[in-house]
C-alpha cells in the first residue's frame, strides 16, 4: 500500500545524496585575488593532538610574521598569507581525505605535509597526483621520501642522523659503556628510531642486551624496567612520547634504576617534558632536528634562530622545540620558493623549492633528489641544570657529556 | 630477587586498576549501564587535582574531599536529567547515549585544557621505601591505601546505609525494589553519582602516578573493562581481585614474554574468563 | 521482496550515478558513505536480526585491510586478494562466532570488544610481517589518473555494498533470517523447536565479518598505507551502531539511511567546527537518542513499528 510513496522516497533520498554530494563538490569558497592560501591537515584531536597543536602554532607564527612584512612579493606585487587549517583527527584516512578536500575544495595554492611518516606519505599520493608542492614538517622515514615523488619534501633527516652521532659522542667520552637496553613504544616513529638506535649500537661495537616494545596506551614500565635493571646495562635508551617517558622515568627513580647514560627520545626536546620531569631530567641525552640553543644567521623571514625564539616566546610565552620550529620553517622556506620563483605557479615554485640552498634559522636547507632534507646536522643535547646543552654538531657545541642518571 | 620486585609492583599496580574500575563496575552492576563517560571523569578528576595543586596549593590528599561530592552531583544529575530518559531502552541504545555524552566531555577538555600532557609532581618528591627487598614508590603505595579505603567505604557505603541497601536491592531484583517501595529513578542517579565520584576520586589519586591529559581517558576505560570482567560484575571485592589478576598477568607476562604481548595476553585471558567464567573471579548475584 | 528492500536497491542504483555528477572529493565521499553503509549493513546481520550486540567490526576489517596488505605486497592481483580476505573472514568468524555466541548480552559485547584489541595487538607484534607499529606500505593498485582511481575505487566500494545489500535482503527473506529473528526473540524456545541456533549464529557472524573484511581490503588498496590504530579503530565497531539505532534495528533500509545520515552530519560537522567537532556530533547523537529513539524507520507513517528487543 505504501509500495510505490516507498520506492518514490529512495528515489528522493537518492538525488539528495547525489545533490549533497555533488554540491559539496562545487562549492568553493570566492577566492580573494592577492591572497595565497595554503593548507593545513592538523592532528587536532586524537592521540596525535599535542603534537598537531605544536605545528598550528608553528604556521601561525609564520603566518603573523609574513604578513607582518607586507606579505610574500611575487611579480612585484605582495600576496598576504592564509592558511587554512583542518583536524584529521589523528586518522590517516582523514588526513588523505582532508587533502584531497583542500585542493580540490578550499583551492589551496600549497600545502603543508600531515603529521608523521605514515600519515604524510598516505597524503603525499593526493598531493603528488595533483601537483601540488607539499612540505612536510614532521616525517623522517626514508621510505616516505623514495617513491618517485617530485612535488613533496620534507625538513626532516633520516632517522640514523639522530642515532649514529649519539652512539659516537657515547663511545668517545664513556668508553666503559659496553651494554645497551632499548625499550621502545610501538608505533611509528619510536619505534624506527630504535630499530636505528639498534643498528647504530651494533655498528659501533656495543652489544644490545635488551631490545623490547611496549603496546600504545601502557600504564605501567615497571616490569619492563625491572627486567632491565637485572641486565645492568650502562645505556638505556627509551623512546615514546611525552606521556610515557614521563611515566618511564618517574619508574626508573622509583626502582632506583640508573645508568651512567640514559636518553629518551623525543621527550628531553619538549618544554613540558623537562618542566614535569624536574629533577630526574637531569642529564638525560636526548637529539632531534632543531633546538632553540643552536644559532645560524638565516635568509628567511625570522632571520637567526635566537630571534625565532625570540618572536617565538613574544607570541606564545614559552620556547620552542623542533615541532614548531619545523612547522615555521615549512612557511618560510614556500615564501622564500616562491618568491625566487616570483610566480604562483605550482611547477615553478616546485623547482624553486628543489633547486634550494639556503641557510634559515632551522638550519642550512637543501633538499636531496628524493625530497628529503640532506644539508642537516640533527643536533644531540643533554639536560644540564635543568637546562638543554648541545653536544653536537662541533660547530654549536656549548658543553661536554656528563655521565651518571640517578 | 626481581621476580619479588615484579610481584609487589603488582600487587599496587593492581589496587590502582581496582580503583579505576570500582565505579565503572558499580555503575554496570546496578544500572546495566555500560557508561563509556567513565574513562573521561577519570580525567576530569585528575584535571581537578591538578588544578588545585597548581593554583592554591591545595595537596591531591584534600583534593578527594572536594572531588567526591562535587563529582557526586554531576553524575547525579546527568543521570536524572538525561540517562533516566533512556534507561528502559535496550542496551544499545544506553550505550551510545554514553558515548556521545563521552564525546562532549573528551572534547571539552581537549578545548579548555588542550591535549599536551600535564603531570602533577609534588615538592619535594615522596621517595620510595623498601619492602620485602624491593622498591616501592611511596606516592604509589599511598594511592593504593587510598584506593583499598574507598574501595572499603563503597563496601560500608553499600552494606551499612539505607541507600545503599536500596541501591544492592534494586541490583538483585528491581521490580521486588519497586514493590518495596523503593524509589528506582533517585537509586540509580544515587549509583550513578556514586560511581562518578569513585571516578572522580579514582582520577584525583591517578594524577600522582600519570601524566594527565584527554587522551588517556579511553586507556583507563579499556582497563576498567577488563578489571570489571575478571572480578566479577558490580562487585566491589571482585574489582580488586580483578586489578590484582589483571595487573600480574601484566607483570609477569611482560617479564617472560615482552611487553609487547602484555596487552594481547590480558585481552585473551578476557575472552577466556568471558566464556569459562563469566561471573568473573567473585561475582556472584548481587552483593556479597 | 518487500518494498522497502525494493527501495533500498533503488537507492543504491541511484547512488551509482554519482560519477555523473561529482569530481574526485565527491566520489572519495561516496566511496566512504558507501563503506559505512557496508559496516552498517554487515552489523546488522547479526546486531539487528540476531539481536547480538557485536563490537567486532573492527575486527574483520582491519583483518580485511591487513590481509590485503600483505598479500598485495606479496604480489597477488587486488581481485584475488579481496576474495582470499572474504573467505577467510568468514571462516574465521563463523569459527569464533561458534564460541563466543554462547556469550550473550554485555559478555558478548565485551567478548566482541576484546576481539579488536587481540588481533590488533597480533598485528602489532607480527613486525617482520606487518610492520607492527610502524604501519604497513601498500603498492599502488593502479597508477591512473585522478578521475580514473576515483572512479576505480569508488565502483568496487560500491560493488561490495551492492552484494552486502543484496545477501542481507536475501538472508532476511530465507529461512536463516526466520531463524535469527527467532533467536533474537527467544533463544531458549527456538532451541526448543529444533532450530540449531549455533549452525545459524555462526553463518550470522560469519557474514556480518566478510563484506567488512573485503570493504578494509578495498580501503587499504585505496589508502595505500595502514597501520593498527588506524584499521582496529573502536570507532569502527561503534559507529555502525550509531547508524543503525540512527536508521532503525533490522531494517537493511533504515540501517543504509541512518549511515548515509551519520556520514553527511560527520561530514557537515567536521568540515565546521575544526575545534570541537566531536563534541557537536556528541551533542547530535544524545539529540537524536532523546528525541528519535526508534531511528528514522520510526518516521514511516502509519507502518507497524518493529521493535528490536534482548538486545
Amino acid at each position: 500500500m505504501f509500495g510505490s510513496k516507498w520506492v518514490r522516497c529512495s528515489v528522493l533520498l537518492g538525488t539528495a545524496v547525489l545533490a549533497a554530494a555533488s554540491w559539496s563538490a562545487t562549492a568553493s569558497p570566492a577566492r580573494a585575488e592577492d591572497v595565497i592560501r595554503f593548507g593545513a591537515p592538523l592532528p587536532l584531536t586524537g592521540p596525535l593532538a599535542p603534537e598537531g597543536i605544536k605545528q598550528k602554532e608553528g604556521y601561525d607564527l609564520w603566518a603573523e610574521q609574513a604578513n607582518k612584512a607586507g606579505g610574500i612579493s611575487v611579480g612585484g606585487k605582495k600576496y598576504k598569507v592564509e592558511i587554512v587549517y583542518s583536524d584529521y583527527q589523528s586518522n590517516t584516512p582523514r588526513a588523505v581525505q582532508t587533502t584531497e578536500q583542500m585542493i580540490t575544495q578550499d583551492n589551496v595554492n600549497f600545502l603543508f605535509g600531515a603529521f608523521g611518516s605514515g600519515a604524510a606519505k598516505a597524503a603525499s599520493t593526493v598531493s603528488e597526483k595533483y601537483k601540488v608542492p607539499t612540505i612536510a614538517a614532521a616525517a623522517s622515514s626514508v621510505q616516505v621520501y623514495d617513491q618517485g615523488y617530485k612535488y613533496f619534501f620534507g625538513t626532516f633527516t633520516p632517522n640514523d642522523t639522530l642515532t649514529t652521532p649519539l652512539t659516537q659522542i657515547v663511545k668517545a667520552k664513556a668508553p666503559d659503556v659496553k651494554k645497551v637496553a632499548i625499550l621502545a613504544r610501538n608505533d611509528l616513529f619510536p619505534l624506527a628510531i630504535a630499530q636505528e638506535m639498534e643498528k647504530s649500537a651494533k655498528a659501533n661495537g656495543l652489544e644490545v642486551v635488551y631490545f623490547e616494545k611496549y603496546a600504545i596506551g601502557t600504564l605501567d614500565h615497571s616490569a619492563a624496567l625491572s627486567q632491565i635493571k637485572s641486565l645492568s646495562p650502562q645505556w638505556i635508551f627509551i623512546t615514546g612520547y611525552v606521556n610515557d617517558l614521563l611515566l618511564a622515568r618517574k619508574q626508573m627513580v622509583d626502582q632506583e634504576i640508573k645508568a651512567p647514560v640514559v636518553t629518551m627520545i623525543a621527550g628531553p626536546a619538549y618544554r613540558d617534558f623537562i618542566d614535569s620531569a624536574g629533577k630526574s631530567a637531569e642529564n638525560l641525552t636526548s637529539a632531534s632536528w632543531w633546538h632553540p640553543a643552536e644559532e645560524y644567521q638565516g635568509k628567511d623571514v625570522f632571520g637567526s634562530t635566537s630571534n625565532f625564539v625570540k618572536l617565538f616566546h613574544a607570541k606564545y610565552n614559552y620556547d620552542p622545540d623542533y615541532g614548531q620550529a619545523s612547522a615555521a620553517v615549512c612557511g618560510a622556506l614556500f615564501q622564500l620558493a616562491i618568491e625566487k620563483a616570483d610566480s604562483l605557479d605550482r611547477d615553478k615554485v616546485r623547482d624553486a623549492l628543489a633547486s634550494l640552498d639556503v641557510v634559515t634559522f632551522w638550519g642550512p636547507v637543501k633538499f636531496g633528489a628524493n625530497g628529503q632534507i640532506n644539508s642537516l646536522e640533527p643536533p644531540v643535547f643533554q639536560i644540564q641544570n635543568a637546562k638543554p646543552v648541545v653536544l653536537f654538531p662541533e660547530a654549536i657545541k656549548q658543553g661536554d657529556l656528563q655521565l651518571g642518571v640517578n | 630477587m626481581w621476580l619479588t620486585q615484579v610481584l609487589i609492583n603488582a600487587l599496587v599496580l593492581g589496587c590502582l586498576y581496582a580503583c579505576i574500575a570500582i565505579g565503572f563496575s558499580l555503575v554496570w552492576g546496578v544500572l546495566n549501564v555500560i557508561n563509556l563517560i567513565h574513562g573521561s571523569f577519570i580525567v576530569l578528576g585528575s584535571y581537578l587535582a591538578f588544578g588545585l595543586y597548581q593554583t592554591l596549593g591545595i595537596s591531591p590528599w584534600y583534593a578527594i574531599i572536594v572531588a567526591a561530592p562535587l563529582f557526586f552531583v554531576l553524575g547525579y544529575l546527568l543521570q536524572f536529567l538525561l540517562l533516566n530518559r533512556v534507561i528502559n531502552a535496550p542496551v544499545l541504545v544506553t550505550l551510545t547515549m554514553t558515548f556521545g555524552l563521552d564525546l562532549i566531555l573528551n572534547n571539552a577538555m581537549i578545548y579548555f585544557f588542550k591535549a599536551d600532557y600535564r603531570k602533577l609532581t609534588l615538592s619535594p618528591p615522596m621517595g620510595s621505601v623498601s619492602l620485602f627487598h624491593a622498591v616501592v614508590p611511596i606516592d604509589r603505595l599511598i594511592a593504593t591505601v587510598a584506593a583499598l579505603a574507598l574501595t572499603g567505604l563503597l563496601y560500608l557505603v553499600l552494606r551499612r546505609l539505607r541507600v545503599g541497601r536500596a541501591i544492592v536491592a534494586v541490583r538483585l531484583d528491581r521490580d521486588a525494589a519497586v514493590l518495596m517501595g523503593v524509589d528506582v529513578k533517585s537509586i540509580y542517579a544515587v549509583a550513578f553519582g556514586l560511581g562518578a565520584a569513585l571516578a572522580g576520586c579514582a582520577g584525583v589519586l591517578m594524577a600522582l602516578v600519570y601524566p594527565i591529559s584527554p587522551l588517556t581517558s579511553s586507556t583507563f576505560l579499556g582497563k576498567a573493562f577488563v578489571v570489571c570482567v575478571l572480578g566479577g560484575l558490580g562487585s566491589v571485592s571482585g574489582a580488586l581481585a580483578g586489578g590484582v589478576l589483571l595487573a600480574l598477568v601484566e607483570g609477569v607476562g611482560t617479564t617472560f614474554l615482552g611487553p609487547e604481548h602484555a596487552t594481547t595476553l590480558s585481552f585473551v585471558l578476557l575472552i577466556v574468563f568471558l566464556i569459562v567464567r563469566p561471573q568473573g573471579l567473585l561475582g556472584r548475584k548481587g552483593f556479597e | 521482496m518487500t518494498r522497502s528492500n525494493a527501495a533500498l536497491l533503488v537507492l543504491l542504483v541511484c547512488l551509482a550515478a554519482l560519477p555523473l555528477f561529482g569530481g574526485a572529493y565527491a566520489l572519495r565521499l561516496g566511496t566512504i558513505a558507501c563503506m559505512y553503509a557496508i559496516l552498517a549493513l554487515s552489523w546488522n546481520v547479526v546486531g539487528g536480526l540476531a539481536g547480538y550486540p557485536s563490537f567486532a567490526t573492527a575486527a574483520f576489517f582491519g583483518f580485511g585491510a591487513y590481509a590485503t596488505g600483505v598479500l598485495l605486497n606479496m604480489g597477488l592481483p587486488l581481485s584475488l586478494t579481496i576474495l582470499l580476505s572474504f573467505v577467510t573472514s568468514f571462516l574465521l568468524a563463523g569459527l569464533l562466532g561458534a564460541v563466543l555466541l554462547r556469550l550473550r548480552g554485555h559478555y558478548f559485547a565485551i567478548a566482541s570488544l576484546s576481539l579488536v584489541e587481540v588481533l590488533s595487538e597480533l598485528v602489532n607484534n607480527a613486525t617482520d610481517l606487518t610492520g607492527g607499529g610502524m604501519g604497513l606500505n601498500i603498492p599502488l593498485a593502479s597508477g591512473s589518473g585522478i578521475m580514473a582511481d576515483a572512479m576505480f575505487f569508488f565502483y568496487a566500494m560500491w560493488g561490495i555494498l551492492l552484494a552486502t545489500a543484496v545477501t542481507v535482503i536475501a538472508v532476511s527473506m530465507s529461512k536463516l533470517g526466520f531463524g535469527l529473528s527467532c533467536i533474537r526473540q527467544n533463544e531458549t524456545a527456538s532451541g526448543m523447536v529444533g532450530l540449531n541456533a549455533t549452525l545459524y549464529k555462526s553463518i550470522a557472524f560469519g557474514l556480518s565479518a566478510c563484506f567488512v573484511s573485503a570493504a578494509g581490503g578495498i580501503y587499504a588498496a585505496w589508502v595505500h598505507y595502514i597501520d593498527p590504530s588506524d584499521v582496529f579503530d573502536v570507532l569502527y565497531s561503534v559507529k555502525p551502531i550509531v547508524m543503525a539505532l540512527m536508521g532503525g534495528l533490522g531494517s537493511p533500509i533504515g540501517v543504509v539511511a541512518g549511515a548515509f545520515l551519520y556520514f553527511g552530519l560527520e561530514e557537515v560537522v567536521w568540515r565546521n567546527y575544526i575545534q570541537i567537532h566531536s563534541g557537536v556530533l556528541g551533542v547530535l547523537i544524545v539529540l537524536l537518542l532523546l528525541f528519535l529513539p526508534h531511528g528514522l524507520i520510526s518516521l514511516r507513517p502509519g507502518m507497524f513499528r518493529r521493535k528490536a528487543k534482548h538486545v
